[in-house]
């Protein structure tokens, strides 16, 4: 039988789930709303419903059944993470296939603590915390004092300590501690936040890292037990929403910059650790597992995305089977369908460095404010080391929806080497034409002289 | 400001010709359209069931919040599965005479809209005269406050700016929150308030009491 | 001349009388009324002479049917004897039955409840030539000859309060306390604190009240009667009624009625199957003593009726305090009863009221064994004589075990407890290295384990499928729609989701859906903690009310149970506790004798072996209407129980659900210190339609929530079901009394 895959998900990524099944000869459905239905992932797909919210899986499931779609792929952000989507699409009486992960690892990967705490059991460095929520104000101050302990003999000249819901994401509930004495007042103001906004009132307490890059591994595997990884990223470029900006793969360029630690072998050290926890819960699909790394050259991991990530296709850029190109996409596919790899970690070779810069409707100069408006004029110049992803016509003038995150565009600029990667991506920054206004009236403002600014700052640690 | 006559009377004219609001009912999402409550021309009250959408095996009434006549109602679409905002059906909503001044108003009079999701309060000295002239009389002087907003604890006040005008509507109840957008209070120049007084005697005559 | 016209206006009002009690249609007494009246009214204009000559013909007429209709008195008519506005009622008593009286806090309508009446007053007693007055407060409900404002006698909840406040104070002058019961039933209102918690509240305090109580019932109408009635000695006037429910409140249930009036035919039925006249509810043992009544009931003019009711209040006074005594005195003067029709005007003795510290403790006693005792004939699927003897013996074997672990370790025990505070002083900063061997230790010296506990998170719950209960509610494939999605946007819930990891919660406006009881069962206890005891005590038909044996049979069989009460022990994150659970799926929840007996029992092993004790409230409908009385004297046993169980310094936690209504809230659930409700509970008194009826007006239709029992005061908290096990087991750490097995 032929599989019919229904794309729950907007914007740029469901247009490139849509070439990936082109690409693979599937049959695909896309959702879309009444905001979307200029996008550019609605005009192009021939079979689409309107439906009433992305984030509803009742609707989701409901277009799948009418369109006898037989597999679902949730893109990222909306369904992607929630395990309790992927456990109804593969529980249900009609099941589906989840492209992704097995619902039981979205589950288990997708809570912080229980990924430390498999970390810890497995020997893999995690950021000094607990493992588990605490409750009780005397149990935390314990901790805290420790953790303090532990940053100034690291050689924090400010040691800091983050409290943090533990239901939390997303930056929400979460407190900065400079002294042992705002720990108690600080922990119960979180616990009752977390307790009024997740209904649980569990904390964590962690050492806040001041300097650091932000690495990604990139793994693949699949329900035969085969595991590769695509390399890795760096990611330290974000908003202070902490929001990637600018993404560059390999994680390292040793070529480019020099630090006080062989970075080749941290970057060894992380890819060996993530595939190792990956073989231990049986990873089967993509996911990105995510690192800290401090200017001495050691390695926390943060946490595992278990989705397709949005930066996923610097990995590909820089990453060769044999000789031939990568979709990561293509390949998530393949495996959630059941396929084998068909080749091997010894088949995939890397070269040269992308970069990915997230062009975004936002005010920079006002704390990175989200902004809504109408694009008239877009346009991107072509070439064969630059990929534009986007779901902005260029034809017509477009205004962008008010409910979803502004992100316009993501230009991937790929060069032979780093300095020659900087180069293009400043290019193509310049070439390319984004004019509009705001709701208001006013001129509408872009992320690209930010981008700009930024691009100064790869691979560094902040001073 | 000025009063666009023309368009009041097209206005007017319109709503002569169609007295009614037309309120588009439609699928609040994807679904079955499993059976219709009403027909083709039947008279609905507010929270009555117009037609069941199933979804998922969740059988969902979908009701009505106006009261007026079905119209427009899409028969083809029985048993067949919709998509979400799918137009269903039309009720015709006869406007009360209440309705036709406030719709009529609010093209004629210069409207001060929320700009926030908040309460609102008329400021003292605006109460005091709207208590002693009354709406249509009570007159504003550029400078005054005119409303206090109330919004995340914080009382915000709301300044008249622009030419001496009257108010002669008030359309929120101090009570309630009013979304932002809804419309506050219609002004007009002093000179207008003849014409606008004559305009809502001729709807009195021609839209009675129901 | 006029006194043909007194004696014509007599027989009037007796053939009226005749008339409300009998019907209408009852020998042509309606024909005789008539007559009477057009007498009376052309009295003058007919000669008088005539009239005189007809008159013994209308005496004998009127004897002749007083005879028959006393004779073919039914339970319903006694009933209407009880409501009718000629009825003699307390104020009538204060006036004729003692000697003086001072009202307290009242004056007619001017009165915080003019339904209640208390009063400071002064009974005498003639021995020999010399008069000895008694001081008495007297407290009881007005009926009032039609009055409107005295509500018919329904007392409101700070009428209740009223009751209470100078129950207290006679306990402190030392009084007894006389009281007079005269109500259909309590004013049926949530407000503050509604009348459930207030009942509740008087029962507690009653229970353990240290001065003599009689009462007195003439009418008796369920949790109304109880909250002025659990004394030492419970009178009932012979044409009085005592009953669960009003005949024509059965009547309704019973033709599953929503509005209207039930028909006069099973109206009369019902009154019949509740057993609720006087010499039935002897027979059940409910009451102690009949005070006869002329055969048709005494009115506000029957003088001997009066002097035969101070006799019986005043010995039943002295029996009740020289039980305290010596038994033989008591004997004694039992056998100088007189149960003749004349009342003595020489008591021939004198017993002087008040108690010694001794005697109060006797008093107790005796109270707590009267009301353990009754209602326990009817007990059902005891368990065979081995069997309890074994249980006896048990129960004796671990009371020495909880004695000797708790009582005499417990000095050695203190000492250990001291020294690991003054360690735990040291600072926090050390805490966990310094105080873990410690604490070891201690928990090893103590003979107590520490047990981490250990709060199943709902994605733990699924971890281990094998013995992860189900609700078989979860077991679709399909969506439901939460009640609250207009105002609050909350999305269609999948059912597996919503009754599995979501405990019927919804996750967007915290809306819960009912969930069968074994759910609680499975997702609140440590798993395979739970023994059920006292299966086999069930609920029966002591009263042979019609159709009632089928409807157990049926509930039954439908749940596999013996009764709507689960007792058992289980465990929350390794603390042993002792559970009473009613559950709906037996005729809702309803509490009969065996419910109520498997309540105190619970109680009582809670105690023995220092446990703490939760009721746990799936459903409760109110006392079951099909054991009558039996039902409703549920409420001050319970209580009793209850209030012993904390005073011996356990920790009674009650957490409702659902609905929670009626004579089980009014007591034994009510009266714990620590109630808890569920975000799903309606929880109050009556339901909204029993009070339009009673009171004309209709409630809000969150009057009966869960947020407003907390603003009332009813409860101390609203949980959430989520959190429920979370919840319970901090209640267990941090609340409750000294002789808890853990502390």
């Amino acid at each position: 039988m032929k599989e019919r895959l229904l794309i729950a998900n907007r914007g740029e990524i469901a247009l490139r789930i849509m070439e990936a099944c082109e690409e693979l000869g599937l049959d695909y459905v896309v959702v879309y709303t009444r905001a979307d239905e200029e996008s550019l992932h609605v005009r192009r797909a021939r079979r689409k419903f309107r439906i009433a919210d992305y984030r509803d899986p009742n609707e989701i499931l409901a277009v799948a059944d009418e369109a006898g779609c037989t597999a679902v792929h949730p893109g990222y952000g909306f369904l992607a993470e929630d395990f309790r989507f992927a456990r109804r699409v593969v529980k249900r009486s009609r099941p589906l296939i989840f492209v992704g992960p097995r619902w039981e690892v979205i589950r288990d990967l997708g809570s912080k603590l229980n990924v430390k705490r498999l970390a810890r059991e497995m020997g893999i460095p995690v950021i000094p915390g607990t493992i588990e929520p605490l409750y009780n104000e005397i149990e935390a101050e314990a901790k805290a004092e420790e953790l303090f302990q532990w940053l100034v003999e690291n050689g924090e000249p400010e040691p800091r300590l983050l409290i943090k819901a533990s239901a939390g994401g997303g930056g929400m509930g979460i407190e900065e501690v400079r002294e042992l004495d705002e720990v108690r007042p600080i922990f119960r103001r979180v616990r009752a936040y977390a307790k009024r906004l997740f209904g649980d009132e569990g904390v964590v307490i962690e050492a806040k890292l001041s300097c650091f890059q932000h690495l990604e591994v990139q793994i693949l595997g699949n329900q035969h037990g085969e595991l590769v990884h695509f390399g890795t990223r760096n990611c330290t470029i974000q908003s202070p929403g902490r929001q990637k900006r600018v993404e560059l793969a390999p994680g390292f360029d040793p070529a480019y910059l020099t630090y006080g630690f062989s970075p080749e072998k941290v970057l060894e050290e992380i890819i060996n650790h993530s595939l190792k926890m990956a073989e231990a819960v049986g990873y089967d699909s993509v996911g990105t597992w995510e690192w800290l790394v401090t200017p001495e050259g050691r390695a926390y991991l943060m946490e595992v995305n278990t989705r397709i990530q949005v930066e996923n296709e610097i990995s590909a850029r820089i990453s060769r089977i044999r000789r031939r190109p990568v979709n990561l996409i293509r390949e998530q596919i393949r495996m959630a369908l059941g396929e084998k790899l068909g080749y091997t970690q010894r088949d995939i070779t890397f070269q040269g460095t992308a970069i990915e810069l997230r062009l975004v409707a936002e005010d920079t100069r006002r704390n990175f404010r989200p902004l809504s408006g109408t694009i008239t004029r877009f346009q991107y110049p072509r070439y064969p080391w630059l990929t534009v992803r986007t779901h902005v016509p260029e034809d017509r003038p477009y205004t962008i929806p008010t409910e979803y995150d502004p992100n316009l565009a993501l230009l991937i600029v790929w060069g032979e080497d780093t300095p020659r990667a900087l180069e293009r991506a400043h290019r193509a920054l310049e070439e390319m034409i984004l004019e509009g206004h705001t709701s208001g009236g006013g001129p509408l403002h872009s992320n690209v002289p930010y981008l700009r600014e930024k691009l100064k700052e790869v691979y560094r640690f902040p001073v | 400001m000025g009063i666009d006559h023309r368009k009041i009377n097209r206005l007017l004219q319109k709503l002569r010709s169609h007295p009614y609001c037309v309120y588009a009912i439609e699928t609040p999402h994807t679904g079955y359209l499993r059976s219709f409550r009403v027909k083709e021309g039947s008279e609905v009250q507010p929270g009555e069931i117009l037609f069941l959408l199933e979804r998922e095996r969740n059988l969902k009434p979908v009701k009505s919040r106006v009261s007026g006549r079905v119209q427009r109602l899409r028969q083809d679409l029985l048993d067949r599965f919709v998509e979400a905002g799918e137009p269903i059906l039309e009720i015709w909503h006869p406007l009360s005479q209440e309705e036709v001044i406030s719709e009529i108003l609010q093209e004629a009079l210069q409207v001060l809209r929320a700009p926030e999701t908040a309460r609102y309060l008329p400021s003292p000295e605006i109460e005091a005269r709207l208590r002693k002239d009354g709406p249509g009389k009570a007159l504003v002087h550029p400078g005054e406050d005119l409303l206090i907003m109330t919004f995340m604890k914080r009382e915000t006040p709301i300044r008249h700016e622009g030419p001496p005008a009257v108010i002669y509507r008030v359309f929120f109840d101090p009570q309630e929150v009013v979304p932002a957008g809804n419309p506050l209070l219609g002004l007009c120049s002093p000179e207008e308030v003849p014409y606008i007084d004559r305009v809502l005697a001729r709807i009195r005559e021609e839209w009675p009491e129901q | 001349m006029s006194e043909i016209y007194r004696e014509l206006t007599d027989l009037w009002e007796r053939a009226v009388y005749l008339r409300d009690i009998k019907g209408e249609d009852w020998e042509n007494i309606s024909e005789l009324v008539k007559v009477l009246e057009d007498l009376r009214r052309d009295f003058y204009e007919r000669p008088s002479a005539d009239l005189e000559k007809r008159l013994p013909g209308f005496q004998s007429r009127i004897l002749e049917l007083e005879d028959l209709a006393a004779r073919t008195l039914t339970p319903y008519e006694v009933v209407r004897i009880v409501r009718h506005p000629q009825r003699f009622t307390l104020l009538d008593i204060l006036e004729n039955v003692y000697d003086r009286y001072t009202e307290l806090g009242g004056e007619g309508e001017i009165n915080i409840d003019p339904a209640v009446v208390v009063a400071r007053a002064m009974i005498s007693r003639r021995v020999g030539d010399k008069v000895y007055l008694h001081q008495v407060m007297v407290i009881g409900h007005e009926k009032g000859h039609g009055e409107e404002f005295r509500e018919g006698g329904s007392a409101k909840p700070w009428g209740n309060e009223k009751a209470l406040r100078y129950m207290k104070i006679a306990e402190t002058e030392g009084i007894p306390i006389h009281f007079y019961i005269f109500t259909p039933g309590a004013y049926p209102i949530e407000d503050y604190p509604g009348a459930a918690q207030q009942i509740a509240r008087n029962l507690y305090t009653m229970a353990k009240l240290k001065v003599p109580m009689v009462a007195f019932i003439s009418e008796g109408g369920s949790g109304g009667a109880e909250a002025i009635g659990l004394a030492d000695m419970r009178l009932m006037a012979s044409r009085g009624y005592y009953s669960v429910i009003s005949p024509e409140g059965a009547a309704a249930i019973e033709a599953k009625l929503k509005s209207g009036r039930p028909p006069r035919e099973l109206v009369e039925r019902c009154a019949r199957n509740l057993r609720l006249t006087a010499e039935d509810n002897l027979r059940l043992g409910t009451i102690d003593r009949i005070v006869p009544e002329p055969p048709l009931g005494a009115r506000r003019r029957d003088y001997a009726f009066f002097r035969r009711l101070r006799y019986e209040m005043i010995r039943a006074t002295d029996e009740v305090v020289l039980q305290t005594r010596s038994l033989r005195t008591f004997r004694k003067y039992v056998l100088s009863r007189r149960n003749g029709s004349e009342v003595p005007e020489d008591f021939g003795i004198y017993v002087n009221w008040e108690l010694s510290e001794d005697e109060k403790e006797i008093l107790l006693e005796n109270r707590s064994r009267k009301y353990r005792e009754m209602s326990r004939w009817a007990i059902c699927g005891r368990v065979s004589r081995l069997q309890s003897y074994l249980e006896k013996g048990q129960d004796l074997g671990t009371r020495m075990f909880h004695g000797l672990r708790h009582g005499i370790f417990r000095q050695s025990q203190k000492a250990l407890r001291r020294m690991f505070e003054e360690f735990t002083q040291e600072g926090s900063a050390f805490l966990k290295p310094v105080t873990d061997p410690v604490k070891t230790v201690y928990n090893l010296v103590a003979g107590r384990k520490k047990k981490v506990p250990r709060i199943v998170s709902p994605i733990e719950r699924i971890e281990e499928p094998e013995d992860i209960y189900v609700s078989p509610l979860a077991l679709e494939d399909r969506t439901v729609t939460c009640p609250n999605a207009e105002t609050h946007g909350c999305p269609d819930l999948w059912v597996p989701d919503l009754y599995g990891e979501f405990c019927g919660v919804c996750p967007n406006c915290g809306h819960h859906f009912p969930l069968e009881y074994q759910w609680y069962l499975n997702n609140i206890f440590d798993r395979g903690s739970i023994r059920e005891f006292n299966e086999e005590i069930s609920s029966g038909n002591p009263l042979n009310f019609e159709g009632y044996a089928e409807k157990l049979a049926e509930a039954r069989k439908k749940t596999g149970r013996n009764s709507a009460m689960l007792t058992f022990e289980a465990k929350i994150g390794g603390i042993s506790l002792i559970v009473a659970m009613l559950i709906a799926d037996f005729r809702q929840g309803t509490v009969g004798v065996a419910e109520g007996e498997k309540f105190i029992r619970a109680c009582d092993r809670a105690r023995v072996t220092r446990r703490p004790f939760l009721a746990l409230v799936h459903t409760t409908g109110g006392i079951r209407i099909h054991e009558g009385t039996l039902g409703v004297v549920q409420m001050p046993r319970c209580t009793l129980a209850a209030r012993e169980y904390i005073d011996s310094g356990g920790l009674y936690i009650v957490v409702y659900d659902n609905n929670s209504y009626a004579g089980p809230v009014a007591s034994f659930l009510g009266c714990s210190p620590y109630q808890f409700a569920l975000r799903s509970t309606r929880l109050g008194f009556a339901g909204p339609r029993v009070i339009l009826e009673t009171t004309g007006q209709p409630v809000p239709p969150d009057y009966h929530s869960a947020e407003n029992a907390l603003r009332r005061g009813h409860i101390q908290g609203v949980w959430d079901r989520r959190e429920l096990r979370l919840k319970l087991y901090e209640a267990l750490l941090t609340m409750g009394g000294r002789n808890l097995y853990y502390r």
